[in-house]
């Protein structure tokens, strides 16, 4: 059987790699040492609060289709973590076979359901501004759940007992 | 589903790897497969057969919980 939506096995370190430190720095810029690294550039924006004039949050005054300054840092940040957790989950183990296709299954499943559990319990016993930090990490949750039990269930099927 | 992989493989005197590259999958699935963890697809149940020049039902058989 064919599966075509796999990216090729020797993507799989490079991306690890990218995923690994964009990452980390992500982390980084959450917390406080985050200020020095920003990048303040114009954007373009679909939908914002961000005052033009003053650079300011507005609340409750969107604007559509506009352009903003704003630090581009965690933008790039995501663009990486994102794309580098995709391909890094999604590419092709080095003996791709049946098996490893379920497991995989298996665990997008797994994760899906442990990732909308956790949210769930977030939604209901995080309430006010902590909040925003349960949306930010509902960005990637699931990927890295992910990519967790993937990794750990294939350690699990790579160390299995040689024949006797 | 029980199978006799392991009787078969040792009929034709092959190993654990050299079932693997035969058939194009990784030794554990073999393993796996052998232990009862994984039921195999229909293809690679009919590789085994052909393989071993036998029927598929000659090799898989269902058991009562199946």
């Amino acid at each position: 059987m064919k599966t075509s939506y796999l990216f090729p096995h020797r993507f799989k370190a490079v991306s690890g790699l990218v995923f690994l430190m964009s990452f980390v720095l992500l982390v980084v810029l959450y917390t406080t040492i985050g200020d020095a690294l920003q990048i303040n550039a114009k954007v373009f924006a679909l939908v914002t609060d961000i005052d033009v004039a003053t650079d300011n949050f507005m609340f409750g005054d969107i604007k559509y289709f506009t352009w903003v300054t704003n630090s581009i840092t965690d933008e790039i940040c995501m663009l990486f973590v994102l794309v580098s957790g995709i391909v890094f989950a999604f590419s092709k183990e080095k003996h791709e076979d049946e098996m490893v296709q379920s497991i995989r299954l298996n665990g997008l499943a797994w994760a899906t359901i442990a990732n909308y559990s956790i949210l769930l319990l977030c939604y209901l016993f995080v309430y006010g501004f902590p909040f925003t930090n349960v949306l930010m990490a509902a960005m990637f949750s699931q990927l890295i759940i992910f990519i967790l039990l993937f990794r750990y269930k294939m350690y699990r099927f790579y160390t299995l007992q040689h024949e006797e | 589903m029980k199978n006799n992989i392991k009787v078969q493989r040792a009929i034709h005197n092959l190993t654990q790897q050299d079932l693997a590259e035969r058939i194009s999958v990784s030794r554990q699935t073999i393993n796996a497969l052998e232990a009862g963890k994984y039921v195999p697809s229909t293809v690679l149940a009919l590789k085994l057969a052909k393989l071993f020049d036998k029927t598929v039902n000659e090799i898989f058989e269902l058991e009562p919980e199946d």
